[in-house]
């Protein structure tokens, strides 16, 4: 049988969630061997050809701010049978996506005061693309990576369940719960699979993996609203790209 | 003559190179240039509540966290005037130890070694050196296993914050790493005889090495004294007054000191510290002296001995993962929760990232918000020294072929390590 033709590309990113994957070790090369590599930067040397290539399942990692990425994606777009959004930043403006709530111009003239800076609006990749599955988190579960990347190479666009966060924690229903506690956890319209990680090192679920469909969001905020002031959720819902999410959720 | 790498692989980050060059070896332009976008972290860091930096400074770079988030905490700390306990600095520096060797690690073995062998691909290379890749994935494994026993996950950890961690370690847990560790030491020093075979370049250029100091031991986490070349400064007078920031080519700060060009990372490390490494390391790094029949000025003189350094180093931390360990253990591990109190402030804090000298600075408001804040990444400081390497390399290589002119080129990028995402942040 042909082996899938597979590509990890990187956009503007911390470079995380290929970590999350090289960090798998062996099992990651075993993933490797079974499909016909096009490009991956960090593992090899050969460069991504200009000319139309085609490849079966793209994996792109990050954020277009630069005009070359956006160039890049489209060609990536073009040669792939699927395309992957990888992680919170590709998926949903990750950490960078601030900028966007506190003034873009502000925040880019922090450093470079009066240079020419490429300093567009940050937008997921799927305001330039069509993309056809989202791996959620920042970063990715590398576990979870090889079981959607396994269908993935089989051509077809895997389910992600729609549970809560809350679904996995081990302080689910407990004292320790932090809404229980009254802290503002995201848990409830977070979408589940991270083995509800930050919760069980007893920090905040902050939602990097993205809202639940079909959440009664509206209720969740209320109820937030109830014991904190609504500006630190706001500011909560800033840290991983999903207050503009949520925005477009509560838009009757 | 146009000599162009639009974009060189196997480093962390995208980066490219460009330069003109004369027959004679005359060069009219070189560049080293970055391809990443502009994130802007410290712009994005104003206004944000204390807690968040951790959260968001881990983002700079997927492969080195770690020293992002403890310089970042143990600057607010120091704003806060807020004193740590002593589990709390084991356990933080145990984290960057490891951070060091699984950052090393993938360095060492994943992105320069393929360079001495002409291997394209890093599943060739698993292939020709079945041991010691295995060797390789075994050490970083256990890296990777302490940041994830401590920190929570391997990739953005979660667990330290500002005044100690969210949650502590089960001691079963660090009982069995180092258990692990001996196996590990076993392995680094496959390693270093790996990377003692490999026929380093012929290359000769003096510069500059900075990096912490204290004069007792091998120092790498939060030191009040930079050493550069022979001159000692208190790390504020080294940040603030000694080097500068050349903002002129975003996305990345190029820093220079007094307008020379340095070098940090393990080889200077090295350099300024070298008598100071644990008994085995010491012997590894003289042998090697020995066998190549070097003395300790041509060592540093050749910057390819970066890489060296690097095995050097893995061998040294995991020595020092191991004593941390022990002591750590001894300890009754306890639930701490300091009272923090704002007051407007600031805070600066120095300790060595796997590439070199890592600086943040922060300002606090009366409300635990971010006022003012700066972050001085080594890749940025490295920039200047890597032009001035690749400027000394070209004109002995203008005779050969292209595609050799092109694989010297990015061999001696490599060997820096450069981390782009940081460079840029």
């Amino acid at each position: 049988m042909k082996k899938p033709k597979v590509a990890f590309f990187s956009l503007t990113s911390c470079e995380g969630c290929q970590f999350a994957l090289l960090d798998l070790g062996e099992r990651f090369f075993n993933f490797l061997r079974e499909v016909e590599l096009v490009d991956f930067s960090l593992i090899e040397e050969i460069p991504f050809p200009k000319e139309k290539v085609e490849i079966d399942v793209s994996f792109v990692e990050g954020l277009p701010i630069k005009n070359e990425e956006i160039e890049l994606l489209k060609k990536i777009r073009e040669e792939s049978k699927i395309l992957v959004a990888m992680g919170n930043c590709a998926s949903l403006g990750g950490i960078p996506e601030m900028k966007n709530y506190q003034g873009k111009e502000r925040t880019i003239r922090y450093v470079y005061k009066k240079l020419n800076v490429e300093n567009p609006e940050i937008k997921e990749i799927d305001n330039f693309v069509k993309v056809d599955f989202y791996i959620p988190g920042c970063p990715i579960h590398g576990e979870e990576f090889l079981k959607y990347a396994k269908e993935l190479t089989e051509g077809k666009i895997p389910e992600i369940s729609q549970k809560p966060v809350c679904s996995e924690c081990l302080n689910q229903g407990k004292e320790t719960c932090f809404l229980r506690k009254k802290e503002p956890c995201l848990g409830p319209i977070t979408l589940a699979g991270c083995e509800a990680i930050c919760p069980k090192n007893n920090q905040l679920c902050y939602g990097c993996r993205g809202i639940l469909k079909n959440v009664n969001l509206k209720g969740f905020l209320e109820t937030l609203k109830k014991f904190k002031n609504p500006e630190e959720i706001e500011d909560n819902l800033e840290i991983f790209g999903i207050k503009d999410e949520i925005e477009k959720f509560l838009k009757p | 003559m146009k000599i162009a790498i639009p974009h060189i692989h196997k480093i962390e980050g995208e980066a490219g190179f460009w330069a003109k060059v004369t027959k004679t070896g005359k060069i009219e332009e070189l560049k080293f240039q970055t391809l990443l976008g502009l994130r802007q972290i410290e712009g994005i860091l104003i206004g944000r509540r204390y807690f968040e930096v951790p959260i968001v400074v881990s983002r700079i770079c997927g492969i080195c966290p770690v020293p992002h988030i403890l310089c970042a905490i143990t600057s607010l700390e120091n704003a806060l005037k807020l004193k740590v306990s002593e589990q709390t600095t084991l356990l933080r520096k145990l984290l960057l130890a490891a951070n060091i060797v699984h950052s090393h690690t993938l360095h060492l073995f994943f992105l320069s070694l393929s360079d001495f062998f002409n291997i394209e691909n890093d599943l060739d290379l698993l292939k020709k050196f079945k041991k010691e890749s295995k060797a390789a994935l075994d050490v970083r494994n256990l890296a990777l296993e302490i940041t994830k026993v401590i920190g929570g996950r391997p990739v953005h950890p979660i667990t330290p914050i500002v005044g100690g961690f969210t949650k502590l370690p089960e001691k079963e847990k660090l009982k069995e790493i180092l258990e692990k560790i001996p196996q590990a030491i076993e392995n680094a020093n496959l390693l270093i005889e790996t990377f003692k075979k490999i026929e380093y370049p012929e290359f000769e250029r003096e510069t500059l090495f900075a990096s912490v100091f204290n004069g007792k031991d091998y120092p790498y986490y939060l030191e009040k004294i930079v050493k550069i070349g022979d001159e000692k400064f208190t790390f504020s007078d080294f940040y603030s007054v000694q080097i500068e920031e050349d903002l002129k080519s975003p996305p990345v700060k190029r820093v220079k000191f007094r307008g020379k060009a340095y070098m940090v990372g393990a080889i200077a490390r090295l350099k300024n510290n070298g008598k100071f490494l644990t008994k085995n390391s010491k012997e590894k790094f003289e042998e090697f002296l020995k066998e190549r029949k070097l003395n300790e000025k041509e060592y540093f003189k050749n910057i390819f001995h970066n890489l060296f350094s690097q095995a050097i180093e893995v061998l040294q931390f995991l020595e020092v993962c191991q004593g941390l360990l022990k002591e750590v253990l001894r300890l009754p591990l306890k639930e701490e929760r300091p009272k923090i109190e704002f007051h407007p402030s600031s805070g600066l804090s120095a300790l060595e990232a796997p590439r070199g000298t890592l600086f943040h600075y922060y300002e606090i408001d009366r409300e635990g918000r971010i006022s003012n804040c700066n972050v001085i990444t080594p890749t940025a400081q490295f920039l200047h020294n890597i032009e001035k390497d690749l400027k000394t390399l070209l004109p002995q290589i203008v005779k050969l072929k292209k595609k050799d002119q092109i694989r010297k080129i990015r061999s001696l990028v490599r060997i820096y390590d450069p981390c782009i995402s940081c460079a840029t942040h």
